[in-house]
This record gives C-alpha cells, structure tokens and sequence, in this order.
C-alpha cells in the first residue's frame, strides 16, 4: 500500500471540503440534527402486521405457514415431509425439539462447503421480520447458522415468532443491538433474477425455495376484529 | 447498409467489435447514437426493460407515503457524508482495520488496479470471481488482469451474457438489458456447449446456475463492489438479488472489494433509509432478495483475507466544485436512465461510458476532469424527469448546465474565436436582442429570409450553409406572419 496515496487523497478530501481532521465532537452534532422526517413506527396492531408481513413474503414467492408455539415442532415436521427431501442442516444454536425424526439432520460444526451444498434444505431461525418489505434479517447468530448455511442449499426453512415481526425498516433498526450487528444478511424471498427480459426468475445461486414458519406465542387476543382466518386474504391491508 | 432486426448481431455491431466504454477513446455522444438509432431491435429491448421497471416503480413509490421524506433525509445523510468525507473515511478504515480488514488507498485507475492485481499474485490466483461491480469497469480491471494471466470470471447473470457474448454494459443495475432471450439463448448455446438449450428465461437461468456451481465452490478468490461502506462499524454492504454476490461474499478464501471513497454512510442505521429507496428505484421492488453485510473477519464465517481498495480517481476534484458535489450522492440506483427520454432511445453504449444516462452524463466528463465526454452534457433535453426521480435528490439538469458552460468556457480559451462560428453567432444574437428596434427588423428579415425554406407543412426541415448541420437533426417551424407584438398592438387598434 502506498501511504503517500493515503495522505495525498485524504488531503485532497478535506482541501476540497475545507473540513479539519479530528473533530469529532462537530461531527457527531451536525450528524445529529440530520432531518429524519419519514415514517418510523408502523401504525398496524398485531394481527394486521403479520398479515401484511404473511402478504408480503408470499408476494415474492416465500410459503409461509403458521402455527401456534406448541405445534411448532409439528409444523417444521410437516413442512420437512412436503418438501420430498430427506437430509437437513441445522446451525449449532437451533433447538433440539426443532430437528424432525425421520430425517437425516446435519449440525453445522464447520461442514465443509461441499457437504452444506449436498444437502437437501437447511432449516434456521432469524433475528427478525420487517413486514412492510416481507424482509427476513439474519444476525447469524447460533440458531441462525453461518452466512453459507442459508446459501448453498436449495431449500431454506426460516422459523419467526410473532413477537419477532416489525412493520416497518426503521423498527427494524430500532431493535438492533448497539454495537450494531457485524454480519447480517437480509432475505426478501427466494434469490431471483430479472435479467432477461425483465422477467423474475425464481432461483439464480440461492435457495429455490424459501418457507417460513410464523409462530404464534399467544392466541390473537383481538379476535373479533382480525379473525386468524383474514391472515389467508391475499390483500395486505393498507400500509401507510 | 440494412440493419433489419434479422441479421443484426448483438447490439447491431460486427462480432468481436465491442462497444468503446472508454470516455478517451469513445466517439461523440451524436456520432455514438446513429446505429443505435437505427437499430430497432436494440431500442425494443431498451423500451420494453425500462417501461416494465419504471411501472413498477411507480406502483412502489406511489404506495410509500412518505417517499418525499425519505428523499429529503437520504440526500440530507448523504451530503453530510460528503461534508465531512475525510473523517468518516478514517473512521471507516480504522473501524475496518480493527475488525480484521486491510485498507488500500488508490488514488487513481492504475493504481487500484496495480493493488489488486499484487494482492492476487500473493496468492498465486488465476482466476478471480467477480460480482457485479461498475467501479472495477470504471477502471477497466478485466482486460488488465486478463493481460497478467489472470482470468476474471463474472458471475452475475447479466454479466455473464456480457462476457461470453464479447459485449459491454449498457445499464448499471441491468447491465445486458439491451439483449434479448433469443440473444442470449444463442450466446450460451454456442459458448456453454448447449445447443439444445431454450430461450426460455427460466432454462437460460438454469443454465447460468449449473455453469456457475462448480467456479463458487473452487475459485479461492473473489472481487466485489460496495453499496455502501459504514463509517461508525467499518461494514461493507452489498446489494443484489440472484446471491452470486453472497456466494462471492462468503465462499472464498479471500475477497477483496473496490469501493468509490464517495461510498461512505455515517452510521449503521443510515441504511433504514437507503434500504427502503434503493431496490424500489432500482428494480421497483420493495425490496432486493438479497442484502449482505460484513465486517472485516468473521473466524469460521466467510473470506479470512478480506482488503478493502478506496478508489479516488477523480471523485476529490468533483468534490471540491461545491454545485457539482452532489452527483457524489448517487447511489447508483439508475432511476434516471430509465426515466430520460434520450436513454430510452439509445440504450446505454452511446454513452461511451460505463456510467450511462442522465447520471453518467454529469458523472463520466467530471471523472476524467473535462478532459473526455464532453459531447454528455448535451445529450439531454432537461426535461428533468431524471431529477424527480432520484432518491437522494442530485440536481442533474442544473448540473449539466453548469458542464455545458464549462465545456463552452474550454472551447472559448482553445478555439480562435474570431472563426469560431458558435461564437459569431451569439455576438450578433447579442447585438440583437439588446435593441428593440434592431430586434424587429431582424424579425422581419429573417420571416422574408426563411420562408424560402419553409415547406408546405409550415416547418422548415432543412437549410443552407453553416444551418444545414443544426437543421439535420432539428425541424423548425416555420415563422409566423406576424410576430406576437404585431398582433398585440393591432388588437388593441382594432379595440
């Protein structure tokens, strides 16, 4: 490396700026009354909020399914047999009632690259879902497995609880931890493509196939206005 | 010569003559156009990609209520950034440096390249894994590693078809949009050895992924882009949709990544806004399947060599011109060429540039300090669809007048200008329009003067002498018999 490149552009910067190096107290107050004007907080109760999240991940081509937290392990057992694949992956982190009987399971205790692509589909948790984009976020945390986990096989099983689906990005960002997390992917539906002609292709490099588990921790207590069964409409309610 | 859709070879040019993205060696913007003009199928395929992307566009933006707001933040962000470049850019190399990166500073093309070219000799590479990044076509990094025996492999499906069919990008987030599926089914059948092959998008796609496989899970090196660099975390953040980048990302044993010093976010959390505009300006989708982001080394997770390469080249002295820095801001979401009625005629090569349309018109002659491309500033009607579009609010009309008066300063000082007919011209305009009297006769002359020339229709399509090269691609309609004063004063006769 050339360090006199390094000085030569960083003073070609600052001449060009006429900012001082090393002020960072300056910095961090013109940063604070930045205008932030947009919309924050989402503005939908909880029942809407998954279902605009549900509407939106099916948009982009996700399966979603969802079930209450004590059918869980059911539920990931049924959406293992529908696939007609047999060997899982699992991150070190995911709960041990998660991993079906009856099929093969692989837990990732640094799996080459080759075994993670042999196998079928890999099932894994997230940190978070943002409703308004049907956005998945993986902190690759242990439950939620190493970045090639998610990537090599062909077929990805994500598991959300409610209480993990926010409406908006900002809400998003909100529930970030400080420090802000080092690794993150974030999922909207299978990898895709419209490269040729404009047309969207499911399945490029990615997984072909993304299913999500939308876990219940409780009953929708406000029944009457959102009955579980307007979660299937297929319109999203309207999101301002 | 006939240029019937037919017989046309890819973008309507001879095999092996690849389009010039070089803005020293590019022709004018006007003499670049013509067979693009004349290329119907070309110009199809550009008016079908761009109408289906700003549709959908439109649909997403017109659903975000506050779009205007988060324009307004995202252009405040972003020009703070610039504001204070040097500090977050220290911030974000020792950020980076601490979490395991290594920072490179390049202070120009050759420089970037000669960095990237030694940390892929130290380990031993012949062949390096590419995602789709502009900057590295900016500095032309293919051609230069291939010279040294290094093969560079694309792995983004347009960019692929770019380079087994020998052609350039003519769009920085569709760069083969200019190619249609019969194009691209004949580029892969002939060089992945799959003559059976479809022009079905989803065989082509699968084609794509099979061919690609074995190059991700073997080749131990890789070259990214950046979206966006994080100051506060020293992050990089890459956007795409088909995960060739995330393969590109985590699959290699080291990864080095080019990023424009321009690049730079204050903090993690900007991303709540760039995020929410970017792929909606880009691909009109809420959002991008797929959005990585990394910091330095992870152990067990991904490259354990990752070199971060800041790329300056030109974009300082854009910086210092206070009116033109905001086409720094561009975050290179593309909404304006799919916007702006001169793009959407001749796709992207006209250009000579790997930056196309209305932000490559601004961004290409500043790159190279007014040296090249000054044809750019003109290929604009200002119509300003470009600037109602962007998502970080960069003023493109203003700016390309403020080019256009640069590049009319220059010719002024080169040219004599006694002979310089431009200038003759608007000395006489001058004379003119400053006298009222001598204005009206000149009106009146030029009416006698002009209708010689004025065909039945009432337009005027061609003239003689030094107006025949203004009249070739303009039509002027005839002028009226009387002007608007006349007609003023005789209503008020007539009253």
């Amino acid at each position: 490396m050339s360090a006199s490149s390094r000085q030569a552009i960083l003073d070609r910067v600052r001449a060009a700026t006429s900012a001082t190096a090393g002020d960072h107290a300056q910095l961090a107050s013109t940063y604070s009354v930045l205008p932030y004007p947009y919309i924050h907080a989402g503005k939908l109760d909880a029942a809407a909020r998954i279902a605009l999240l549900v509407a939106r991940l099916r948009e982009y081509d996700a399966e979603v399914v969802e079930c209450m937290g004590g059918e869980l392990p059911a539920a990931i057992a049924a959406q293992l047999a529908a696939s007609g694949r047999h060997s899982f992956l699992a991150p070190p982190g995911l709960p041990a009632e998660w991993l079906a009987s009856g099929f093969e399971w692989k837990i990732d205790r640094g799996l080459s690259a080759e075994e993670i692509d042999q196998a079928d589909g890999v099932v894994t948790a997230a940190f978070c879902a943002i409703a308004d984009s049907g956005t998945l976020a993986l902190h690759h945390s242990p439950g939620e497995g190493r970045r090639v986990l998610t990537l090599l096989p062909d077929w990805h099983l994500c598991v959300v609880r409610a209480s993990q689906a926010v409406e908006t990005l900002p809400e998003y960002f909100a529930r970030c931890p400080s420090p802000p997390p080092a690794l993150v992917t974030w999922i909207s539906g299978p990898s895709a493509t419209a490269d040729i002609e404009m047309t969207r292709i499911k399945g490029v490099h990615g997984p072909r196939f993304l299913h999500v588990i939308l876990v219940h921790d409780e009953p929708i207590h406000d029944k009457e206005k959102s009955p579980h069964h307007s979660l299937r409409l297929k319109e999203a309610p309207h999101f301002d | 010569m006939s240029h019937g859709p037919a017989d046309d070879a890819i973008a309507g040019r001879a095999p092996g003559d690849r389009p010039v993205l070089d803005p020293a060696l590019a022709p004018p913007f006007p003499i670049a156009a013509l067979p693009v003009l004349r290329n119907l199928q070309l110009r199809k395929n550009v008016a079908h990609a761009t109408d289906v992307i700003q549709a959908k566009r439109a649909h997403l933006v017109a659903e975000k209520t506050d779009w205007q707001q988060l324009r307004t933040a995202a252009a405040g962000i972003r020009t703070h950034a610039l504001e204070n470049l040097g500090a977050y850019l220290e911030q974000f190399e020792a950020r980076c440096t601490a979490a395991g990166g290594v920072v490179h500073w390049a202070a120009d093309a050759e420089e970037a390249r000669r960095i990237i070219l030694e940390l892929l000799r130290e380990e031993n590479a012949t062949e390096v894994i590419k995602i789709k990044t502009m900057t590295s076509a900016e500095i032309q990094l293919n051609p230069f590693l291939e010279a040294d025996g290094i093969r560079a492999s694309e792995t983004d499906l347009a960019e692929i078809i770019l380079q087994l069919g020998n052609d350039e990008p003519s769009h920085i987030v569709v760069p083969a949009l200019h190619v249609n599926r019969g194009q691209v089914r004949e580029i892969f059948a002939r060089t992945m050895g799959l003559p059976e092959l479809t022009d079905d998008p989803e065989a082509l796609t699968a084609a794509a992924r099979n061919y690609l496989r074995k190059k991700f899970l073997s080749v131990p090196t890789a070259i990214s882009g950046a979206n966006f660099l994080i100051a506060e975390t020293g992050s990089v953040a890459v956007v795409e949709s088909e995960g060739n980048g995330r393969m590109c990302l985590t699959l290699p044993r080291t990864l080095i990544t080019l990023a424009g010093i321009e690049k730079v976010l204050p903090r993690f959390q900007d991303l709540e806004v760039m995020l929410q505009m970017l792929a909606r300006s880009a691909t009109g989708e809420r959002m991008n399947p797929y959005t990585s982001l990394w910091t330095g080394v992870r152990r067990g997770d991904g490259p354990q060599n990752f070199h971060v390469v800041l790329l300056d080249n030109g974009r300082s002295a854009i910086l210092a011109r206070e009116r033109q820095r905001q086409t720094l801001r561009c975050i290179r979401c593309a909404a304006c060429m799919n916007a702006c009625p001169v793009y959407r005629q001749t796709g992207g090569h006209a250009y000579g540039s790997v930056y196309p349309g209305p932000i490559g018109a601004i961004l290409t002659p500043q790159l190279t300090g007014m040296r090249y491309a000054k044809s750019l500033p003109y290929a604009s009607s200002l119509c300003g669809a470009c600037y109602e579009v962007c998502p970080v609010k960069i003023n493109i009309p203003e700016i390309l007048i403020d080019l256009r008066a640069q590049v009319t300063d220059q010719e002024r000082h080169e040219a004599v200008r006694l002979f310089d007919p431009m200038y003759l011209g608007m000395r006489i305009a001058n004379l003119l329009f400053a006298r009222a009297w001598l204005f009206h006769a000149a009106q009146r002359m030029a009416r006698i003067g002009l209708r010689v020339f004025t065909q039945r229709d009432g337009w005027i399509h061609s003239l003689p002498g030094m107006g025949a090269k203004w009249a070739q691609s303009r039509d002027l309609r005839g002028l009226p018999r009387q002007t608007f004063h006349e007609w003023w004063a005789r209503r008020k006769e007539v009253k």
